[in-house]
């Protein structure tokens, strides 16, 4: 059989999708020897910016032209167009404050110097191309992203679950941290999959995955407004890795 | 005439950055080392979040490095609100600090420098000729982010360190079984610092620097309140300011650092020669290869992250002896008040010296942040060495030039989208 070609790319990110990969140490061997790499610029030298792709993992938002250039690059050359991490699924913390003037925000940093930088509002892939298939997470499950090249390997895709953190979370027997400690956790609204990592240490959710399938958004934010919270402190951490939510959503 | 050597992208490191040699004739003119990773303008993003809130988006400026932003952001955000933490919190913060460097170090050396020393392209390569080497790095790798995932409750940007303490302490058995991991990994460090130790330099002679680091009187490695550089000179790091100068370059999205205007090194080759404290096995093997790191060039800096391993690893069962003895106590995270407040905090990260810098308003939201990453201070250095090394070479072909160069750039280990950041408000 021949091996599968992939690829693998960085746009407005930290990095942390593909060191995922590297992050699965056990695994991570086989993977070299099971897939062949078209390009992979974080993990190896050379590389083929040419050859056809059977898959492109494609890691961050994108916020500019160049990023543009490498999305269009790998979906051109690709089979499927996998897009790894909230980032490229919904645009990630780099999108968070897409609602303010980008030309301002990097003023703020690079003060006169901003003109000469090209940089646009941070947008996920499949606001400029076709996307094949999600691995959602920040950073993402290792998992997931193992699943997805096991199942690669044999000419199919996962399915990933669609319902909230909250489920994984009761069936975890924690505390629920939004009804019984007031806290503004945001379980009832994102994907899971993560098998509530963060409430299972007691940290309230914070949204790292994404909407989930018919969020009830106008039920949560009734409910943190009632417990309380300012509407600016939910929108700022609703918005966190997701700017564009519906607050009026119900289900 | 001009002539350009460009190496586009720079690969096996992390994020994004080109560099290109002018040439004049077949001398090299002048070099350009280009930060183009995308602005990320994360400095511009925390203002007007709660001091809760920033530690959380911090983190992300960098998977590589997201332990020891989260914890440099919560030191500087309970410096700036005057909270003390206690002494078990403090123990864990440097205990996944310990398991950060482990994998950062290991991730470094394994996959991502290994294979310039065995002539081949990727850990892929490295997989299939000499798999048993990966695989070793790899055991090592594992054991620091079990460390990262079991305190930090998810591998990368761990959500169980917040401010004023942590979301869940450790049970026994999981600190034993961090002791378990670690005691297996100890001889694997020292098998993996004997091989760089036993590897030649990369590449000629490069020029020597002054060395910069971050220590305290009492704290622990990796921890402190000076910045010490290893020519004698000593600055408090709350006044980092009045030394370290940071200029937008053109070519550059990220700003350059200099230390009162002179470049310096950080990292852990400078580390080690601005004299952190060694333990044992770790001071056994610097002193085993002392002249290959006392004030060595930056090629020596593969070794000085291996003889950091460890070091990290050593430190780290220390630590989890000192908890084990610890009474569970509360879990409770000190209760933080909202109110206004300025305050800094330096650590060293696997890179080398990082600063957060914050103030608040009176309700606790952010109006200024300040953020100084290794790479930025480096950056003029990796320059300076990237010329003298093509002007070494004069003559050689361009693909072994290029080779060379790039080989250079990941001796420093760079953090491009940690240096592509910021900066001050």
């Amino acid at each position: 059989m021949t091996k599968p070609v992939i690829a693998i790319a960085g746009l407005t990110a930290c990095s942390g999708c593909q060191l995922t990969l590297f992050n699965c140490e056990e695994e991570l061997p086989q993977v070299a020897e099971r897939f062949s790499f078209a390009s992979f610029p974080m993990g190896l030298s050379g590389g083929n910016e040419c050859a056809p792709i059977d898959a492109a993992f494609v890691e961050g938002a994108v916020s500019t032209p160049e990023d543009l250039e490498t999305l269009l690059n790998l979906r051109n050359r690709s089979r499927l167009l996998v897009a790894i991490g909230t980032c490229a699924l919904w645009g990630g913390i780099a999108a968070m404050k897409n609602n303010e003037s980008r030309k301002e925000l990097a003023e703020t940093i690079y003060g006169d110097s901003a003109h000469s930088i090209k940089t646009f509002a941070p947008g996920p892939l499949q606001r400029f191309v076709t996307v094949d298939f999600s691995i959602t997470g920040c950073p993402p499950e290792k998992g997931e992203l193992l699943t997805t090249l096991a199942s690669l390997l044999h000419g199919t895709l996962p399915v990933f679950p669609g319902y909230p953190v909250c489920t994984e979370c009761r069936n975890r027997e924690n505390l629920c941290l939004l009804i019984e400690r007031n806290e503004m956790c945001l379980g009832p609204l994102i994907q899971a999959g993560c098998n509530a990592r963060c409430p299972t240490v007691s940290i309230k959710c914070e949204g790292c995955r994404g909407p989930a399938a018919e969020a009830n958004v106008a039920s949560e934010m009734e409910l943190l407004l009632g417990k309380g919270f300012s509407r600016r402190e939910i929108a700022s951490r609703m918005r966190r890795f997701y700017p564009e939510w519906n607050y009026e959503q119900r289900y | 005439m001009s002539n350009v050597i460009e190496i586009k992208p720079l690969t096996r490191v992390e994020g994004h950055g080109v560099a290109r040699i002018y040439l004049d004739g077949k001398r090299a003119e002048r070099v350009e080392l280009a930060l183009t990773e995308p602005p990320r303008l994360f400095e511009a993003l925390l203002l007007g979040k709660s001091f809760e809130e920033v530690p959380e988006i911090i983190c992300r400026i960098c998977s590589l490095c997201s332990t020891i932003h989260r914890v440099t952001s919560l030191l500087a955000v309970e410096n700036a609100l005057g909270v003390n933490v206690s002494p078990v919190t403090r123990l864990y913060r440097e205990l996944i600090v310990n398991g950060g460097h482990i994998q950062s170090h290991a991730l470094h050396l394994f996959c991502l420098v290994l294979p310039d020393y065995f002539n081949v392209a990727s850990f892929a390569e490295l997989a299939i000729q000499n798999p048993d080497l990966l695989k070793l790095g790899l055991k090592i790798k594992g054991v620091g982010n079990l460390i990262q995932e079991t305190i930090g409750g998810r591998l990368i940007h761990p959500v169980n360190i917040i401010p004023g303490g942590m979301g869940k302490r450790l049970n026994r058995d999981e600190l034993m079984k961090l002791q378990e991991a670690l005691e297996a990994i100890l001889p694997d460090t020292v098998k993996a610092y004997d091989l760089f130790a036993s590897f030649d330099a990369l590449g000629p002679p490069l020029p020597r620097s002054s060395f910069m680091a971050v220590q305290g009187e009492t704290a622990t490695p990796f921890f402190g309140d000076r910045l010490n550089l290893s020519n004698g000179r000593s600055v408090s790091a709350a006044n980092y300011r009045e030394v370290l100068h940071e200029t937008v370059v053109r070519h550059s999205n990220a700003k350059q650092s200099l230390f009162e205007g002179e470049e310096t090194v950080v990292g852990a080759l400078a580390r080690l020669n601005v004299g952190i404290k060694l333990s044992s096995r770790a001071g056994q093997a610097f002193f085993n290869a002392r002249e290959k790191l006392i004030a060595a060039d930056i090629w020596s800096n593969n070794l000085a992250q291996a003889a950091e391993l460890i070091l990290a690893v050593e430190l780290s069962l220390e630590i989890i002896a000192t908890l084990l003895n610890f009474d569970k106590g509360s879990d409770k995270p000190v209760t933080i008040a909202r109110q206004k407040g300025s305050g800094s905090a330096a650590t060293e990260a696997p890179r080398g010296v990082l600063i957060h810098s914050y103030s608040f308003d009176n309700r606790g939201f952010c109006t200024t942040a300040d953020i100084i990453t290794p790479t930025a201070i480096n950056q003029s250095a990796m320059e300076r060495d990237l010329l003298a090394l093509a002007r070494e070479m004069e003559g050689a072909d361009d693909a072994e030039l290029k080779l060379k160069l790039e080989m250079l750039v990941r001796a420093y280990d760079p953090c491009i989208s940690c240096a592509v950041h910021l900066v001050r408000l």
